[in-house]
């Protein structure tokens, strides 16, 4: 095995398990091997198209532990990609289904299904594992997870990061020829946040065109879908997954495309704007997985460069890969040392609070927020005894809840529809309050 | 071969669905006719055939006889784990058969027996493509002028993955295909070098920039020709005399030593017959892709190297043609 190279020499701090810290001068083969097959957890979120090619890839290359968590059941449309499963499977859970045929085929991997939502687990769930694969395919999905693991990250006063806090994620994702691999070393590389940007734009036609000016098939499909549904078939809740439902929608939409002279409406395309579907295909899925897993491999036994840090696929013309280096986001909401706010000197802790109910870069993410400091309960939503016990700093100054320090601080502030935490950086703007 | 006008069946609609959006239904019924042969199975092999048994081919031939052994099974992940009685039992063309069929019931998946070399070149005539895995030169360049030699056009792969890095060579002589443009689809045509011309070209008239492993794997090749190694019964010690065949074969080619540098060939050394399944799957990906848009005829093809290396994780394509 190769030695460690360039950029990741400050991460051979990087705890990979509890207690022991392979030392430098070890003997790669075996020792590496001990490592990957008994002390390395990982966790695949997705048993699908990518997730069933991560698994096998994993196991393979010598990953004993293996969780697999997804909450879908098989669909024959599956079938032409998802290769663990077969026709009779249709309708099982994939993650077991998944767990099952890798042990079978592959000696000595423990494979643990999870049949359930990722948001079902708790945090301490995702805290077991060293490394986490991503073969998702929303980003709601991805957020969730990204929220958790950047909640992990601790900091030191001085924004020093411990980087044994750091919970490495692979994450891939494919459409058609196309997709992509990243590596997301929290607090390091850049999060999903910090790159929100990247993803397209969700398509949604404006209500004006779906109504009176329809242009293209899916313009038709998605009148009746969101806007005749409701008025022909009222109280009725649409159910993608029912055909009849499906045909109906088809056929109304063949009667609005044909009265604005339209064509193209079919009813493979019905289903592909309804239900969202993302055309797929073996072979992206096998590339990015693949491409995912060697990351991983490196990752756990730091045998080679790792990819810096995002690379995307390209197939539909010859062969085309670029990866490209995005740096992190300093002031990222989820994963950098403290989001940077300003108060007046004489700021009371409510008054801190109320500033961050109403900053647009999170008041959506905040309902009642608890705020800590350096491990201190400045104020506390929950349970009713800590609350009452904490009330009274709500009226003190937030500086001399800080210690007095007027270069500030960092606060954490936790909250119900968090999924992390939500670090910030007070700093106290000059002016002295003159009473 | 053309596409009939029959329509596919209800279940090859309902399973191939996601992919029909992809490359369409006239794609996906020239697929469902195309025949291939498979020679050699390893690791990187056995990804290819997935991913086009998969994509749903119509017929996939088998020809390995080599038994199992556990060596075989390493990277391999169409055969289960099997207890030490077993080795030796059977080929591994027929495990990998019955894991392929179980992935596709609707692709028809045979084993041939015997040695491709002393097959006549009618035997060719029932394929549209022929796959060679890891192999001497001799049997690749004599299984590419067979599949030349029929009146209808057999296109050629190879592909070897050692250790961390592997390489794809394709040969679809002369090839007209579609492709997308912007809304139009518009045909064009591609002229493709034979192996041996290929591997004829000259090295001082290659790019420098020209991926590495191209004259490492040569450098190999020649090395286990030379010695009588079965391909890929190298190893460390080896490096002494690679090193010293790299000097003679940069010499006469009249290019510079750094056109191989060690470390690749220390890579490929220590590589031995291993392959790295990660590398597998990346490759047999690529691979299995050509061959679904050489079947289809649909997509433009790679022309005519591909290389990929785990170290920097790059994947690239080289034209290495004689020049017209």
């Amino acid at each position: 095995m190769e030695e460690l190279q360039g950029r990741w020499h400050d991460l051979d701090r990087l705890l990979l398990r509890p207690g022991n810290l392979v030392g430098p001068g070890f003997e790669p083969c075996a020792e590496l091997r001990d490592l990957l097959q008994n002390d390395c957890k990982v966790l695949v979120i997705g048993a699908g198209g990518l997730g069933c090619e991560l698994l096998k890839d994993l196991a393979l290359s010598g990953f004993g532990n293996i969780d697999v968590i997804d909450m879908d059941t098989i669909d024959v449309s599956n079938l032409n990609r998802q290769f663990l499963f077969r026709i009779h499977d249709v309708g099982k859970p994939k993650a077991q289904v998944a767990a099952d045929r890798i042990m079978q085929r592959v000696k000595g991997v423990m494979v643990t299904a999870h049949f359930c939502r990722i948001e079902e687990k708790d945090v301490d769930f995702y805290r077991q594992f060293q490394i986490i694969m991503l073969g998702l395919d929303s980003l709601e999905a991805r957020s969730y997870i990204n929220s958790v693991v950047c909640s992990f990250l601790e900091y030191e006063p001085d924004g020093g990061l411990d980087y044994s806090t750091i919970k490495p994620m692979v994450d891939g994702g494919t459409e058609g020829f196309k997709g992509h691999a990243r590596v997301i070393l929290p607090g390091v590389t850049p999060c999903f946040q910090c790159t929100l940007w990247l993803f397209p734009p969700q398509i949604t036609f404006p209500l004006c065109t779906l109504a009176e000016t329809p242009r293209s098939p899916a313009h038709c499909i998605e009148y009746v879908h969101l806007i005749q549904w409701g008025q022909d078939r009222v109280g009725e809740k649409f159910d993608s997954d029912s055909p009849e439902h499906m045909k109906w929608i088809f056929e109304q939409a063949v009667k609005r495309a044909t009265q604005f002279c339209i064509s193209g409406v079919t009813y493979s395309l019905t289903q592909g704007v309804v239900k969202n579907i993302i055309p797929a295909i073996a072979s992206t899925n096998a590339i990015v997985s693949a491409v995912c897993a060697l990351e991983a491999l490196k990752i756990a036994t730091m045998c080679s460069k790792g990819m810096d840090n995002y690379m995307m696929y390209v197939g539909t013309q010859g062969v085309y890969t670029h990866t490209v280096s995005y740096e992190k986001d300093p002031n990222c909401i989820m994963c950098s040392p403290g989001v940077p706010i300003e108060v007046d000197c004489s700021c009371t802790l409510q008054e801190c609070i109320d500033t961050l109910l109403n900053d647009q870069r999170f008041k959506a993410k905040l309902s009642r927020p608890s705020v800590s400091f350096q491990g201190t309960n400045l104020y506390m939503q929950a349970p009713p005894i800590l609350e009452e016990l904490t009330r009274p700093n709500l009226r003190l100054s937030l500086l001399s809840l800080m210690g007095g320090n007027p270069s500030g601080g960092v606060l954490n502030i936790n909250d119900k529809k968090l999924h992390g935490v939500l670090r910030v950086r007070v700093s106290f703007s000059k002016e002295m309050d003159t009473t | 071969m053309e596409a009939e006008t029959d329509s596919l069946t209800e279940q090859e609609t309902a399973v191939y669905d996601r992919q029909i959006r992809v490359w369409g239904v006239e794609a996906q019924k020239r697929l469902s006719k195309s025949r291939v042969l498979v020679v050699g199975i390893t690791g990187v092999v056995a990804e290819v055939c997935k991913n086009i048994v998969l994509a749903g081919i119509g017929k996939l031939t088998l020809l390995d006889d080599k038994p199992l052994s556990e060596e075989a099974v390493a990277s391999n992940f169409l055969i289960p784990f099997f207890s030490t009685e077993d080795e030796g039992c059977c080929s591994i063309a027929s495990i990998c058969a019955e894991a392929l069929r179980d992935f596709n019931p609707m692709v028809h998946v045979f084993v041939e027996e015997g040695n491709v070399i002393e097959k006549p070149g009618s035997f060719f005539d029932d394929y549209d493509a022929v796959i060679v895995g890891r192999s001497s030169l001799g049997l690749r360049k004599h299984v590419n002028l067979m599949c030349r030699n029929r009146s209808r056009r057999v296109a050629f792969y190879t592909v070897d993955c050692r250790g961390s890095s592997g390489a794809v060579f394709v040969d679809l002589q002369k090839y007209a295909y579609s492709s997308q443009k912007g809304n139009a689809e518009i045909w064009q045509e591609k002229h493709f070098p034979n192996l041996e011309e290929a591997l004829s070209v000259p090295w001082s008239s290659i790019s420098k920039k020209t991926s590495k492993l191209f004259f490492a794997m040569r450098i190999i090749e020649e090395f286990e020709q030379c010695e009588g190694r079965v391909p890929g019964q190298i190893s460390c010690e080896d490096l002494p005399a690679l090193m010293a065949l790299r000097k003679k074969m940069c010499e006469s080619q009249a290019v510079g030593d750094s056109m191989v540098p060690e470390s690749v060939l220390k890579r490929l050394a220590d590589a031995g017959n291993a392959e790295l399944p990660p590398v597998c799957a990346i490759i047999g990906g690529i691979l299995g892709q050509e061959v679904v848009k050489a079947m289809s005829c649909k997509g433009e093809p790679l022309k005519n190297h591909f290389f990929f290396t785990a170290s920097d994780g790059k994947g690239v394509i080289e034209d290495i043609s004689p020049s017209q």
